[in-house]
């Protein structure tokens, strides 16, 4: 009979023929093959209906740590049997030679081995020893044998007469003196079939093309970065320019400076990330923290101070970055980005992570409209592969007008909210120097790339779990 | 954001004819977003610049407008009442402001309970930051006899507060009581605390902590007494207008309280004018209304609007001071227009857009890493001291922190990409080998006042994994996509091996760290594999 064998499953074949039963040591050994592809070779085998694999189960028995303790110094009741030796004794000079826990394990075992009898006077409880020298309990027996390696479970189970020496096994075994070891182990041996096949020269050139070989994984990038990647090819190729900034930054432009007042639940800890013992010296030039605190005084009534927009935060958002390039840049007409990791003092779940990235998009121009900015939201999604598109109106605390975009998604069969958008607030524009209408829109990238790879739960992006880092595939 | 359950039959009723359906497709378009629905009722979260939704009297309003059933503005009629309100000189210590309305012959079913305490602590949290700027009491108006005092009283100053039925201390009620205990601190261990009391000398309202029991509204109750506490006296009436607007939706008829001392004065709770131009509202929304059709619209939005050649006078209620400015009423335009109705243009641009500098680096050594073998991670800036500090063996000091994290996972910034990389191979330890991980991240150290460096970590676990293996990858990358040349020097690390590791040398200065990570660390992170990284600074390396 003719068939194709991987070398693997040859040797071992050989192997068998030379001698009938083998384990998987011993196969290892005769086919100097690693013990992966020795089993790995098995199972080709066993489906392929050429090798009958038995699984057996050995128990072995050995004494704990306590139990070499015991082994020295006697059981409880052993101990107690010892120290009546020198004569009777009362409970208390018992308790004291042994230990509290001790004297209470050996009163009661010595008196169920009938070794040791006890009388009650008016003032005492005297313990005494019913046979001088007694023999070996059961217990002692099961020790010993263990130790000298003759002991044998089975046995006791089929012998009416070893009861009591079973019941004393059971005991040490709850007592933690003994331990079971359950090895496991399997005989090989060839089917009557396999005993026809060829496994000669002739045979070895030629190899299994149908078999199921393992994976090879291509190295990529991240899929999350492949999406970050989309999205920035997308901005540039619409004309948009990328501006980078920090991740830390001085509350004056994470919040002041987008006319968030500084008493705002947003700029509170349970929602914003600060830093620990750590200021800005400088946040602005003079004349930008004069014109936002009067804006912050004018428009919310407060007393603005320089301390609390001093304090050093994680960016809750990337407008921070473009806010500060439009104050130093004032450019009357400009197509800017900005994409990175912003974050929230959130409990993570799989709806929410504490840390998360961001794209912003910003046009700056004189006749720049909100049709216009629905139409670049429309045109991004486009390109994005999203087709369906509404708006709905929305706020927000630093653009006015402001909308939402509803993107609908095919494999969940519904709207699902993305990105906000809106023209920056007169407040927020004014004080910076900043003349012309500001168009800005963004939002979470996990959630579009959650929508891309078909995920329910957005902390997948940074398991770095490697089975789906190797193999994920982008589904919309 | 909060949320409002609204039943349909009562919202139907409220808002006149119309059908469910009508209504379920028109409430986005006020700016509610639908949570929840059933065949009874709906859930939307509404924006906190939008306190009047926070009950479906005001979304019914707001539904007449947009549905076109009625328009424009709803009047406050207060009524001149012979009710008196005085402060005492001693409040503007403690909580200076007070304003106050009645409200008469409503009616109070217990789902109209319901959304006015809904309604008040939405007020509270928000305008109210949390009853410290401002808070709201309303009472049962016929338990109380006027006039009535703002004043302060010290702490053995004995009432009986709502919810309880014995009579305590402030002192008490400060410690022993939930509102007491949450926002006992707004006192600021005040000797004095604000206390309204009646003709009697009753106590209404212990502000703004907690009411008396003796005013308790319940579904019998027909009149009411709306107070509002404030540091601030523009955000008292802001909230009083609030309330009064909802009540007078409601049924009940307002009528005014008197209020005097310590420069207090009697809310007016009038409209405000604002004139909005018809050029730049078309200029802002990209259309070419006409001025009759752009009042339509705000009358929609329940404002009045009067066209007067290119400007539209417009009369805004009291309650929404969410409107500083025209921005704010060209909002009110384009949602009264209908956003459907807003055609998305694309505006044409010039501009050739490029990405940043240290992005494209970036992308480039992406690439490299990628074609050299390695699969790029994703860790967190913010780590976790156990993963950055004890699994490495490393002396924890000088590190940036946030405070009060929510998650013990991030607490920490991480000032090396190594330790997360390892985390990384160790929950990996199942998955086909040899592991090949590079990841590019931001890194963190306290300087004026923090310095952000970009890292790249590039990491190997396999069985035969070593030196010679990662020092080549090193610098083919930095070869390849850089023309770098680099040199390794013997030295040591903390994450390394003895003997194993070098310190790596570029343009005649230390830019990282490589070598053989040390057995006591693999052991911590439970690896069975030998492993070897390198990691090195970009920032300055190839982008300044």
């Amino acid at each position: 009979m003719s068939q194709v064998l991987h070398p693997i499953e040859k040797k071992i074949i050989n192997a068998l023929k030379e001698t009938e039963k083998l384990n998987i040591e011993e196969l290892e050994q005769k086919t100097d093959l690693s013990s992966d592809q020795v089993r790995r070779g098995i199972e080709w085998l066993k489906l392929k209906g050429l090798a009958d694999v038995i699984e057996s189960q050995e128990t072995k028995h050995k004494l704990s740590s306590a139990g070499d303790e015991v082994l020295k110094s006697g059981l409880p009741e052993r101990k107690l049997v010892n120290l009546l030796k020198e004569g009777p004794k009362s409970f208390d000079e018992a308790k004291q030679s042994l230990s509290e826990s001790d004297f209470h394990a050996a009163i009661a075992n010595a008196k169920r081995n009938d070794w040791i009898q006890i009388e009650k006077d008016d003032s005492t409880t005297k313990i005494s020893l019913k046979v001088q020298d007694p023999p070996l309990s059961a217990e002692e027996k099961v020790l010993q044998e263990i130790n000298q390696g003759t002991f044998d479970q089975n046995a006791l189970y089929h012998d009416k007469n070893q009861h009591e020496k079973l019941v004393g096994y059971f005991r040490l075994k709850k007592l933690g003196i003994i331990e079971e070891i359950v090895k496991k182990s399997k005989t090989i041996s060839l089917t009557e079939k396999a005993k026809d096949i060829d496994t000669s020269e002739k045979g070895l050139a030629e190899i299994d093309v149908e078999a199921a070989i393992p994976a090879t994984f291509v190295a990529r990038a991240h899929p999350l970065k492949e999406v970050i990647n989309e999205i920035r090819e997308i901005f540039t190729s619409l004309g948009f320019t990328e501006v980078l900034g920090n991740f830390t930054q001085p509350s004056f432009w994470n919040f002041d400076a987008l006319f968030t007042p500084q008493d705002h639940p947003a700029r509170e800890m349970q929602d914003t990330f600060y830093i620990k013992d750590f200021v800005a010296n400088k946040v602005a030039s003079l004349a930008q923290i004069k014109q936002v605190s009067k804006s912050h005084k004018l428009g919310w009534r407060y007393n603005w101070n320089i301390e609390e927009a001093k304090k050093m935060v994680l960016r809750t958002h990337t407008t921070c970055v473009t806010i500060k390039y439009l104050a130093d840049q004032k450019p009357d007409e400009a197509r800017i980005f900005s994409l990175g990791r912003v974050f929230r003092n959130e409990k993570v779940s799989y709806k929410h992570l504490a840390e998360f990235n961001q794209v912003e998009g910003i046009v700056v121009g004189k006749d720049v409209t909100l049709r216009d900015l629905m139409g670049l939201q429309q045109e991004f999604y486009r390109k994005m592969g999203l087709s369906k598109v509404k708006f709905w109106p929305t706020f927000f605390p630093y653009t006015e007008p402001s909308l939402q975009s509803m993107v609908y998604n095919e494999r969940l069969g519904k709207w699902v909210e993305l990105f906000g958008m809106g023209i920056f607030r007169p407040e927020v524009t004014k004080p910076l120097g900043i003349t012309k209408p500001v168009l800005a829109w963004g939002g979470g990238i996990e959630r579009i790339a959650m929508l891309k790879y078909g995920l329910d739960d957005v902390r997948e992006f940074y398991n770095n779990n490697l089975g789906w880092l190797r193999t994920a595939i982008q589904c919309q | 954001m909060p949320v409002v359950t609204l039943y349909f039959d009562r919202l139907q009723r409220l808002v006149g004819k119309t059908s469910k359906e009508k209504i379920i497709s028109a409430l986005p378009f006020l700016g509610l977003d639908i949570e929840e629905q059933t065949d009874q009722y709906i859930r939307v979260e509404y924006s906190p610049n939008r306190p009047d939704y926070a009950t479906d009297f005001g979304i019914a309003a707001g539904l007449q407008g947009l549905l076109g059933i009625k328009k424009g503005l709803v009047k406050l009629d207060v009524k001149r009442g012979p009710y008196q309100l005085k402060a005492d000189q001693s409040v503007r210590k403690v909580r200076p402001y007070v304003t106050a309305i009645i409200a008469k012959n409503g009616n109070l079913d217990d789902e109209t309970i319901r959304q006015l305490i809904t309604l008040q602590e939405d007020l509270h949290f928000g305008i109210g930051r949390n009853r410290k700027k401002s808070s709201i009491g309303i009472h049962d108006l016929d338990k109380i006899e006027f006039p009535i005092r703002y004043t302060t009283v010290t702490k053995d100053h004995r009432f009986v507060p709502l919810g309880s039925e014995t009579e305590g201390t402030i002192s008490d009620i400060l410690q022993n009581t939930e509102a007491g205990l949450q926002y006992g601190k707004l006192l600021e261990n005040a000797e004095a605390v604000p206390i309204i009391l009646d003709a009697k000398g009753n106590t209404i309202s212990f502000p703004p902590i907690i009411n008396s029991a003796l005013t308790t509204v319940s579904s019998s109750t027909k009149n009411l007494l709306v107070e509002v506490t404030a540091t601030d006296k523009n955000t008292a009436e802001d909230t009083l207008s609030v309330v009064a607007t909802t009540l007078q939706n409601a049924g009940f008829l307002l009528t005014s309280v008197q209020i005097s001392g310590a420069g207090n004065t009697t809310p007016s709770l009038k409209t405000k004018k604002m004139s909005l131009g018809v050029e730049l509202a078309n200029k802002i929304l990209g259309l070419k209304l006409s001025s009759s059709i752009i009042s339509t619209a705000l009358k929609k939005c329940r404002l009045d609007a009067l066209p007067k050649r290119n400007n539209i006078s417009c009369t805004i209620p009291r309650f929404r001071f969410d409107i500083l400015g025209p921005m704010d009423l060209i909002e009110e335009v384009a949602l009264g227009y209908g956003i459907e109705n807003l055609k998305p243009t694309l505006p044409q641009s010039s501009a050739v857009g490029q990405k940043n500098i240290v992005t494209k680096q970036l992308d480039l050594l992406s690439k490299i890493m990628v074609g050299l073998g390695f699969t790029e991670a994703l860790n967190s800036s913010l780590v976790s001291k156990n993963i950055q500090y004890g699994m490495t063996n490393r002396d924890s000091f000088g590190f940036l922190q946030v405070v009060e994290s929510k998650s013990q996972e991030h607490t920490i910034l991480r000032d090396m990409l190594l330790p997360s990389m390892l985390d990384t191979l160790s929950r990996n330890v199942h998955e086909q080998y040899p592991q090949k991980l590079f990841e590019i991240g931001t890194i963190f150290s306290a300087d004026d006042p923090i310095k952000e460096e970009i890292s790249l970590c590039c990491i190997s676990a396999h069985k035969d994994a070593n030196y010679s293996e990662i020092k080549s990858i090193l610098q083919s990358t930095l070869k390849t996509g850089f023309n770098i040349e680099c040199e390794t020097k013997t030295s040591t690390h903390f994450c390394f091996a003895k003997g194993k590791t070098a310190d790596v040398i570029a343009n005649n200065s230390k830019i990282g760290a490589i070598g053989e990570i040390d057995s006591a660390i693999v052991e911590n992170f439970k690896l069975r594999m030998p492993v070897v990284a390198f990691e090195i600074k970009l920032s300055g390396l190839i982008f300044n």
